[in-house]
C-alpha cells in the first residue's frame, strides 16, 4: 500500500527535517464550511509526493509505551491521521491498543512545547536554539570544566540507537551515571528471572499453555507487552482445548475482568500462596528433587492451614487452584506489579518462578529468549530503583548537570523524597521534553523534541518475540513546530559539542542513522544489499530483522523468604496504586482520548477515585460518591469512594495517572496521584521501591460528589446481552 | 339538592349584548398586570431558546437515552388541552346539550391557542430547527420528501389541520358575534369588526347557511380531534419503547386530553365569571354540568390507566412491567402517585355537590387535575427513556433552566393569545345565549316564543325586544 | 416510487424479512463478536474515536451523559450474592447493530435515515433536523446526537490536523452512529471497480476490527462466500430474518442481542465462556 513514487526522493526530502512547508495550501483552522471563516484551497501546488485525497501508508514504531509495537501510520496531504498496527511486526502482528492509536494526540497535542525554553529570574522563558546551544555549549561543551560523574542523564526506557547515543555522550563526558526510571516495570521479575533462569526476560508462551495463573500480573494492559501477549491469548482461548485463566490479586485489573477464575488475596501475600500451592503440589506427586533443600523446607513450612490464614483465602480455593496446577498441562505461572511492589517483593516472585519450575514449565511456556547480539542497543530499562538512588544523589548535592529525557520523576517521585525541592541543588538541570510537565518546570533549561510520528529512532524492546529485531522508527510527515528537535539530533549536537572530529560530521540525526544502517547491514546478514536498499527496506518494514542466538536456561532456585504477613493498627488498608492500559503511569493524562476513555473495570473517566469493597464501606459508613481522606504516614489525598466487589476487603485502590500539578489542559488540575503518598520502603533485594506495601487509613470528609462514569447499570437486568456459557459447551460444539 | 337553572330565561337580549361588549372594554389595572407578567414569561423563554438556538440543545441537559424531554411532554400537554373547545364546542353542539352555549366561545378560544402553543415545541425541540420546512412535502429540487412512515411526519399534518380548522370553526362561530360588535363599535374598531364579520346582517338566507357551515365544521373536527390526539399518541405507540408500545395509547391520550380540556375549562370558566362578572351566563348549573362532564371523564381516563397497567403486569413484556414497576416505585416515584392521586381521587370532589358549587374549590381541584394530566405527560416520556432496554444506558436527566424556561414562558404565551383574545373578541357567544334564552323561555312559555319573534317592521335586528 | 411500479412489483415489496425482504443487497456487510476474546481494553473504541472524527466532550458534558462513543465497552457483573465477581467482568463492545428491519429507519421524519443496499442503515447527517425520535427507538441506544458544536472545542489547534478527511465534522443538532466505518467501504469498493475485480475478505475492515488485539471483531460480507465472518455466522448457525434462531444444535455459541424485537441485526456476539470446572 506504499505509493508509486520514488522512496527514496520522499524520504530525502522528509529527511532534511528543515523548515520547508507545504507549499500552496492553507490548513482549514475551522472544521466547518457553514462558519464562513475559511477559504479552503486546493492543492494547487502539492508537493511531489502528494496526491490530495489518496492516502499512503508508512511504517514506524510505537512509543506510546515500552512494548515497541509497529505500527502503519496513514498519511494525507502530508499528515498523519490515524495508526494502525504493522502487521509484519513480530511483537503486534499488526494490532494496536488504545495507547497506540492516541499518540496522534500526543504529536498534535495543543500543550506542546514549541520553543526553547531557559530560567531567567526563577521563570522560564522562551529562548532560541542558538541561545540553548551556547549555553549547553558553555556548560557541558568540549571546553567545560566538568567532573565527570557529577553529569547524570535520567531517562525512561532507553533502546536502540537514542541509548547509543546517550551512551556515547556519556562516554565522551566521561561519566557512568545512567538512572533508568520507569513506574510501570517489570524489574523485579526480570531480576528474578535472571538469577533464576540466567535469562533477564524469558519469553512467554500463553498460546502453548492450557493454564496461566497469574499473581497480579495484567498481561493484557500493563506488563511487559500487552498487545503481543493479547494476540497469544486469544490462541489461548481459541485452541481446541480452551485454556483457563486464573487471576490472583488484590485489586481486579483489567486481566483480571476476563479470569475463569478470580481470586481475591490480601496485599503482600501472594508468595506465601505460591509457597502454598508449591505445597499442595509436592504433597500430591510433583517431584521436588531438583530443587535444593533449604529450598524444599521453606515449601514444606508453608501449609495449606498457614497459607490460608496468611492470605485469607480458603484451603478449600487454594486446594482448587493446586488441581487446576496439576491437571492442566502446560501451565504458566506470572508474578506482577503488585507482587513485585513489596518489602519481599523478590522472593515473592520467586516463590511464583518455583511453581514454573516445578510444573515444568521452564522450556515449555517460558523459553529462553534470544541474546540480542548489540548490547549497545539493548534496553537500558529500570524500575523505581534508579529513581531512589537518583533522589538521593540529588539530595546528597552529587549532582551538576542532569538531563532528563523520557521520565517525569517529579511526578512519580513520592513526596516523602521531596524530589521537587531537593532538585535545586542541582545547579544545571536540561530536560528533554515535548509537554510541559512536572519536571521540565523545573528545569533550567528545556529542550522541545519532536514526537515520535516526526523523528527517527531506532527501538529494541526488553521483550522481543520470537523473532527478533531491531524497530525501525520513522517520521510520518514534517515537523509540526519549527523549533522542536529530535531527540537524535539533540545528541548529535551535544556530541558534536564534546567531540567534534568524531561527531562533527553528521549534520543531523538523520545522516548519523544512514551512516549507522550503512555500517550495520553486514551484521544483521544483509550484505549483499546496497546501503540504500537496506535503508529503503528497513522503512519499508519498519524493523530491521536480527537473528538473536537462543540462550540456554540454567535453572537455579533461589530459596524465596517470603514475608510473614503484618498488621498496622494505625494504617490498617492496603494501598494499591494501579495503573491502567490508558493514562498509565500519568504520561498519557494529556490526551483527551485517553482520559474520555473510562477505566476498563471501573468504567470511570477524567478523574480519581479510590476503590474499596462494599463490606469495607459498610464498616467505615462510606457511601459510592463520598469523598474520603486517604491518608499514609507520608502524606494524605482526598477522592471519592468507588464501591466495587472486585477489591479484596483490605485493599484500597487509586489509580495511577492523574493528579498533575502541570502538563497542560487536560491533565492540570484533575485527581491525585497516589505515588505521592507512597512510603519509601523498598525490596530488600533489588532496592526497587516497594509501591503496594504502603499502609493507609480511611476517614471520611463528609462531602460527596458524583462520579462520572459510563454506563449506569452494573448488572443486565436478566437480560442476557453479554452471555456467558461453561467451557463443557463449548468443548461439545467445538465453537470456536 | 339544589337544581339551578341553566340560564335565566328572563334576561333580555340587549343585556346580554352590554354584558358581553362591556367586557371588552378598556381593561382595568389588574388586566395589564397579568398582561406584563406574561409578556415576561414569555420574554424568559425567548432568551432561553435564543441561548439554545446558537450553543445547542445540550443546554436542556438532555443527554443518552433522555433524547425527549418537558419539551415533548408539554408539547403533549398542549395539543391535549386543546381537545376542550372540539369536545364542548363541536361534540356537545352534535348531542343538542345547549348548556355549552355561553361556555364554549372562550373553550374553542383555548383550543386554537393550546395549537399555537403547542406547535412551538415540535420547532424548539428540533436540533437544526432552521430545517423544520422539511417535513412539509413540497417538490424539492433535491427530489426527497419527508418519511410518510414516520408519526412525526403524521403530527405535522394532523396538527396543522387541526390547528387550520379549529382557527376557521372558532372564526366562522363568532361572525354573528362580530356583526354585533360591528354595530356597536365606533371609528377604527368599526372597521376591524366590519371587516372580520364579512357582511353579516343576519338574513335568513344567511343564518341557514351559517347553520349548515358550523354544523359541518362540528362534524369535521370531531374525527379530526380524536384522530390528533391519537396520532400524537402515535409517537409514542408506534416505537417499541416498554412503557410506549402500547395498543391502548391513542384512546388514553384522547381520553387524558379531554379531561386535561374540561379541568381547563373550569379554571378559566372561574377565572372569566369573576373577572367579567358573568354570573348571568355561565351560571351554577353549568357549573356543574361541567363538572360532571369532567368527573365522568376521570372515571375513563383512571379506567384506561388501570387497562394499561393491567396489560402491563399480565402481559408477556417482562421490559414494560420492569418500567411500570420503576414508574411506581423508582425515581418517578412521587410524579407517579401525584399524578394517581390528583388524577383518580381528587375528581370525587366534582362529586359532591356542595363542593361543585364553591366557585374557589372548583379552582382548585381544576388546577390539581391539570396538574395530574402535566404529571401524567411526563411520566409517559421520562421514565421509559430513563428505563429502556439496554441496561447500560439506564440514566436520569435533570431539566435545565432553560427548558423550565421554555416551558414556563409557553404558559406565559397562552396567558397572552388569551388575555388578548378576551378584549378584543367576545368571549361568551351573544348569539348562542340568545339562542340558549329562546328555547328555554320557549320550553316555559308558548306566548313568549311568539313575542320574542321578528316582526316585520323591526328596524334593527336584536336591539329591542319586548318582554 | 410511483403507484405503478408498486403494482407491478407487489409480490416482491410484499415479502418480509424473513425471506430477505424487498431488498437486492450486493453487500451484507456483518460482524461477529467473540465475547470470550474481548478483554475490554477499548483499543476498539478508541481507534473509532480516531478514525470516525468522534468528539471528546470533556468532563461536564460526559457527566450529563452527552457523549460520543458511537463504540462502547458496556462492563457487566454477573454474579449477585458473592463476595467477590470470582468468574471475572462481562464485557460486551456495544455499537450500532445496522439492523435490518431497523427500528430507527420509520420514524425519522424526513428520512435521514435508510438502509443501504449494502445492508447497512445509513445516517444522512445534511438531511437531518434533529427530532432525536430515532435515538429513542433504538433499542440498543447506540445513536447519539450532538448537543453542542462538539468542534468549537474538541479540536484546539493543532488537533484539528488529525481529523479525517474521508468523513464529516459534525455540527450541532445532528444524529450519529457507528456506520462500520462506509468510508472504508466506499475507498475498497471503489478501488476494486477501478481495478475490475471483486472485493476480497480482509481487503479492508473496520477500525474497530483492524485495532482490536484479540481480533475478537470480525467484519466481512456475509454475500461473499470466501469471508470468514460468513462462516462464523454459519457455523453458529444463526440465520438472519428470523427473531428466533432455530438451530439444529442449540448450544452452538452464536447469538444476537435482543432479536426476539424483530430488528434483525446484523452483529452476532458469541457467548463468553467461563471455566467453571476449575
Amino acid at each position: 500500500m506504499i505509493g508509486k513514487m520514488k522512496r527514496r526522493d520522499f524520504l530525502k526530502a522528509l529527511g532534511l527535517g528543515g523548515t520547508a512547508t507545504l507549499a500552496g495550501c492553507d490548513l482549514p483552522t475551522t472544521v466547518t464550511l457553514e462558519e464562513g471563516k475559511e477559504d479552503v484551497v486546493s492543492y494547487l501546488l502539492p508537493d511531489e509526493y502528494v496526491i490530495p485525497g489518496i492516502a499512503v501508508w508508512y511504517a514506524s514504531t510505537c512509543t506510546q509505551c515500552a512494548a515497541g509495537c509497529g505500527i502503519h501510520g496513514r498519511v494525507r496531504e502530508g499528515r498523519v491521521l490515524k495508526i494502525e498496527g504493522n502487521p509484519e511486526a513480530p511483537i503486534n502482528a499488526g494490532k494496536t491498543c488504545q495507547m497506540g492509536q492516541a499518540g496522534l494526540q500526543g504529536h498534535y497535542n495543543p500543550d506542546r512545547i514549541t520553543t526553547p525554553m531557559v530560567r531567567e529570574g526563577g521563570k522560564l522563558v522562551p529562548t532560541t536554539w542558538e541561545k540553548a546551544q551556547a549555553l549547553l555549549s558553555e556548560k557541558v561543551g568540549a571546553k567545560a570544566s566538568l567532573n565527570a560523574d557529577r553529569v547524570a542523564w535520567f531517562t525512561g526506557t532507553l533502546s536502540g540507537h537514542q541509548r547509543a547515543l546517550v551512551s556515547n555522550h556519556l562516554d565522551a563526558i566521561g561519566s557512568k551515571q545512567h538512572f533508568a526510571h520507569e513506574v510501570v516495570n517489570a524489574s523485579v521479575w526480570q531480576a528474578v528471572s535472571r538469577d533464576m533462569l540466567d535469562d533477564p526476560m524469558p519469553r512467554i508462551r500463553l498460546d502453548k499453555a492450557k493454564l496461566i495463573l497469574s499473581f497480579g500480573a495484567d498481561f493484557l494492559g500493563t506488563w511487559v507487552s500487552p498487545v503481543h501477549f493479547a494476540g497469544q491469548y486469544a490462541k489461548f482461548r481459541t485452541a481446541a482445548d480452551r485454556g483457563a485463566l486464573i487471576q490472583v490479586e488484590s485489586k481486579m485489573s483489567m486481566t483480571g475482568g476476563s479470569a475463569d477464575l478470580w481470586v481475591a488475596i490480601r496485599p503482600g501475600t501472594e508468595g506465601a500462596l505460591a509457597l502454598g500451592l508449591a505445597n499442595y503440589l509436592v504433597a500430591n506427586g510433583v517431584s521436588a528433587a531438583a530443587l535444593s533443600a533449604e529450598v524444599r523446607d521453606k515449601i514444606a513450612a508453608h501449609d495449606l492451614q498457614k497459607v490460608a490464614a496468611t492470605t485469607g483465602i480458603a484451603t478449600a480455593q487454594i486446594e482448587r487452584i493446586g488441581k487446576a496446577l496439576k491437571s492442566r498441562n502446560p501451565s504458566v505461572v506470572l508474578a506482577g506489579a503488585s507482587v513485585e511492589g513489596q518489602a519481599q517483593g523478590y522472593d515473592a516472585v520467586a516463590a511464583i518462578m518455583l511453581l514454573n519450575v516445578l510444573l515444568g514449565n521452564i522450556g515449555t511456556t517460558i523459553e529462553p529468549s534470544g541474546k540480542f547480539p548489540f548490547p549497545q542497543l539493548e534496553a537500558k530499562t529500570g524500575g523505581t530503583r534508579d529513581l531512589l538512588a537518583f533522589a538521593q544523589a540529588v539530595q546528597q548535592k552529587q549532582l551538576d548537570v542532569v538531563f532528563v529525557y523520557g521520565a517525569n520523576p517529579v511526578y512519580s517521585a513520592p513526596a516523602a523524597l521531596k524530589l521537587d525541592e531537593q532538585l535545586n541543588n542541582v545547579p544545571f538541570k536540561v530536560v528533554l521534553a515535548q509537554f510541559p510537565d512536572e519536571t521540565a518546570m523545573h528545569a533550567d533549561l528545556v529542550l522541545p523534541v519532536s514526537s515520535y510520528l516526526e523523528d527517527w529512532g531506532t527501538h529494541v524492546a526488553a521483550y522481543q518475540a520470537e523473532q527478533s529485531q531491531i524497530a525501525v522508527q520513522q517520521p510520518l510527515m514534517q515537523k509540526l513546530y519549527g523549533d522542536t528537535r529530535g531527540f537524535g539530533d539533540v545528541m548529535v549536537t551535544l556530541l558534536a559539542m564534546r567531540n567534534a572530529a568524531q561527531w562533527g560530521a553528521f549534520a543531523d540525526n538523520y545522516a548519523y542513522m544512514k551512516n549507522v544502517f550503512a555500517n550495520m547491514k553486514t551484521s544483521v546478514g544483509q550484505a549483499a544489499l546496497s546501503a540504500d536498499e537496506f535503508w529503503n527496506n528497513s522503512l519499508q518494514t519498519g524493523m530491521v530483522k536480527v537473528d538473536a542466538p537462543v540462550r540456554k536456561h540454567t535453572v537455579k532456585p533461589v530459596v524465596p523468604n517470603v514475608a510473614a504477613s503484618s498488621t498496622d493498627a494505625a494504617y490498617p488498608f492496603y494501598l494499591v496504586p494501579s495503573p491502567r492500559m490508558g493514562l498509565y503511569d500519568g504520561r498519557h493524562a494529556n490526551l483527551p482520548w485517553l482520559q474520555e476513555s473510562p477505566d476498563q473495570i471501573a468504567k470511570v473517566v477524567w478523574d480519581s477515585w479510590a476503590e474499596m469493597h462494599p463490606s469495607t464501606a459498610e464498616k467505615l459508613g462510606i457511601a459510592h460518591g463520598d469523598v474520603i481522606k486517604v491518608e499514609s504516614e507520608h502524606g494524605a489525598l482526598e477522592v471519592k469512594a468507588y464501591l466495587v466487589k472486585a477489591i479484596h476487603p483490605d485493599a484500597i485502590s487509586i489509580p495511577l495517572g492523574q493528579g498533575h500539578t502541570e502538563y497542560g489542559r487536560y491533565a492540570k488540575g484533575r485527581g491525585v496521584n497516589p505515588l505521592k503518598i507512597l512510603k519509601p520502603i523498598t525490596d530488600t533485594k533489588t532496592g526497587e521501591l516497594a509501591m503496594y506495601a504502603t499502609r493507609v487509613k480511611v476517614s471520611k470528609t463528609g462531602k460527596q460528589e458524583t462520579i462520572i462514569r459510563l454506563g449506569h447499570s452494573d448488572t443486565q437486568h436478566g437480560r442476557r446481552l453479554a452471555r456467558t456459557v461453561s467451557v463443557d459447551v463449548l468443548k461439545r460444539t467445538k465453537g470456536a | 339538592m339544589v337544581i339551578d337553572k341553566d340560564i335565566n330565561e328572563q334576561i333580555k337580549w340587549a343585556q346580554i349584548n352590554a354584558d358581553v361588549l362591556r367586557s371588552m372594554e378598556n381593561p382595568r389595572k389588574a388586566y395589564w398586570i397579568t398582561f406584563f407578567i406574561c409578556i415576561a414569561m414569555v420574554a424568559c423563554a425567548v432568551v432561553a431558546e435564543i441561548y439554545q438556538y446558537q450553543t445547542g440543545l445540550g443546554v436542556t441537559n438532555l443527554n443518552n437515552p433522555h433524547m425527549w424531554g418537558m419539551y415533548i411532554s408539554t408539547f403533549v400537554f398542549w395539543i391535549g388541552m386543546s381537545h376542550s373547545g372540539t369536545l364542548l364546542s363541536a361534540i356537545l353542539h352534535i348531542i343538542h346539550a345547549d348548556w355549552r352555549k355561553p361556555i364554549y366561545r372562550f373553550a374553542e378560544a383555548m383550543t386554537t391557542f393550546s395549537l399555537l402553543t403547542a406547535g412551538f415545541f415540535p420547532l424548539i425541540h428540533l436540533g437544526r430547527v432552521w430545517n423544520f420546512y422539511w417535513v412539509v412535502p413540497y417538490v424539492s429540487s433535491r427530489g426527497i420528501w419527508p418519511n410518510f412512515r414516520s408519526p412525526l411526519s403524521w403530527d405535522a399534518f394532523a396538527i396543522s389541520t387541526y390547528l387550520s380548522a379549529s382557527m376557521l370553526f372558532l372564526f366562522i362561530g363568532m361572525i354573528p358575534d362580530l356583526a354585533i360588535c360591528r354595530d356597536n363599535a365606533k371609528g377604527f374598531k368599526k372597521k376591524l369588526y366590519g371587516a372580520l364579520s364579512l357582511g353579516w346582517v343576519g338574513s335568513d338566507r344567511q343564518w341557514r347557511h351559517f347553520r349548515k357551515t358550523y354544523l359541518l365544521m362540528a362534524c369535521f373536527l370531531i374525527p379530526l380531534a380524536v384522530s390528533v390526539h391519537s396520532i400524537v399518541s402515535s409517537d409514542f405507540a408506534m416505537s417499541i419503547m416498554p412503557g410506549w408500545h402500547v395498543t391502548s395509547f391513542p384512546p388514553y391520550f384522547v381520553a387524558g386530553a379531554l379531561y386535561s380540556g374540561c379541568a381547563a375549562i373550569i379554571t378559566l370558566f372561574i377565572m372569566l365569571r369573576y373577572f367579567f362578572r358573568f354570573e348571568e351566563y355561565m351560571t351554577l348549573a353549568i357549573m356543574e354540568k361541567t363538572c360532571k362532564l369532567t368527573f365522568a371523564i376521570a372515571m375513563v381516563w383512571t379506567y384506561l390507566n388501570l387497562i394499561e397497567f393491567a396489560a402491563t403486569w399480565y402481559g408477556h413484556d417482562p421490559y414494560a412491567k420492569e418500567v411500570l414497576i420503576s414508574k411506581a416505585t423508582g425515581p418517578y416515584a412521587w410524579i407517579f402517585w401525584t399524578m394517581i392521586f390528583c388524577g383518580s381521587v381528587v375528581p370525587f370532589a366534582l362529586a359532591i355537590q356542595s363542593w361543585r358549587r364553591h366557585m374557589p374549590t372548583m379552582f382548585v381541584v381544576s388546577l390539581l387535575l391539570n396538574l395530574s394530566m402535566y404529571f401524567e405527560r411526563w411520566m409517559i416520556v421520562a421514565p421509559t427513556l430513563s428505563m429502556s432496554m439496554e441496561p447500560h444506558q439506564f440514566y436520569i436527566m435533570y431539566a435545565s433552566v432553560v427548558q423550565w424556561a421554555i416551558v414556563f414562558g409557553s404558559f406565559g404565551w397562552f396567558g397572552l393569545l388569551f388575555l388578548v383574545f378576551v378584549k378584543v373578541f367576545p368571549s361568551v357567544s351573544m348569539y348562542e345565549v340568545k339562542e340558549m334564552v329562546f328555547h328555554r323561555r320557549r320550553l316555559i312559555n308558548e306566548d313568549a316564543e311568539t313575542a320574542l319573534h321578528r316582526r316585520t317592521g323591526d328596524t334593527q335586528p336584536g336591539l329591542t325586544q319586548p318582554a | 416510487m410511483s403507484l405503478k411500479n408498486v403494482f407491478e412489483n407487489w409480490s416482491t415489496y410484499r415479502k418480509g424479512a424473513e425471506e430477505g425482504g424487498y431488498h437486492t443487497y450486493e453487500h451484507r456487510w456483518t460482524m461477529a463478536i467473540n465475547l470470550d476474546l474481548c478483554i475490554g481494553c477499548n483499543a476498539c473504541s478508541t481507534a473509532c474515536y480516531a478514525e470516525n472524527n468522534l468528539a471528546v466532550v470533556g468532563e461536564k458534558r460526559f457527566a450529563k451523559g452527552q457523549a460520543m462513543h458511537w463504540l462502547r465497552i458496556e462492563r457487566y457483573w454477573d454474579e449477585e450474592g458473592k463476595d467477590h465477581p470470582e468468574n471475572g467482568a462481562s464485557f460486551l463492545p456495544m455499537m450500532c447493530q445496522q439492523c435490518g428491519s431497523a427500528t430507527c429507519e420509520p420514524v425519522c421524519p424526513v428520512a435521514a435515515t435508510y438502509h443501504t443496499p449494502d445492508g447497512l442503515n445509513a445516517q444522512v447527517y445534511n438531511r437531518c433536523i434533529g427530532s432525536r425520535y430515532c435515538s429513542n427507538n433504538c433499542p440498543f441506544r447506540v445513536r447519539y446526537f450532538n448537543f453542542y458544536s462538539y468542534y468549537e472545542s474538541a479540536w484546539p489547534e493543532p488537533l484539528n490536523l488529525q481529523l479525517n478527511p474521508d468523513l464529516t465534522v459534525r455540527d450541532k443538532g445532528v444524529m450519529e452512529k457507528c456506520t462500520f466505518c462506509v468510508q472504508r467501504i466506499r475507498v475498497a469498493k471503489d478501488k476494486a471497480k477501478m481495478e475490475n475485480r471483486k472485493l476480497q475478505d480482509g481487503e479492508f475492515v473496520t477500525a474497530c476490527a483492524q485495532a482490536c488485539p484479540t481480533s475478537a471483531i470480525v467484519f466481512g460480507d456475509t454475500l461473499n462466500p470466501e469471508s470468514k465472518v460468513g462462516k462464523l455466522w454459519k457455523q453458529h448457525q444463526v440465520k438472519r430474518g428470523v427473531y428466533k434462531q432455530t438451530k439444529e444444535d442449540p448450544q452452538l455459541r452464536g447469538y444476537r442481542i435482543f432479536e426476539e424485537l424483530n430488528v434483525d441485526p446484523s452483529v452476532m456476539y458469541l457467548e463468553r465462556v467461563r471455566d467453571t470446572t476449575i
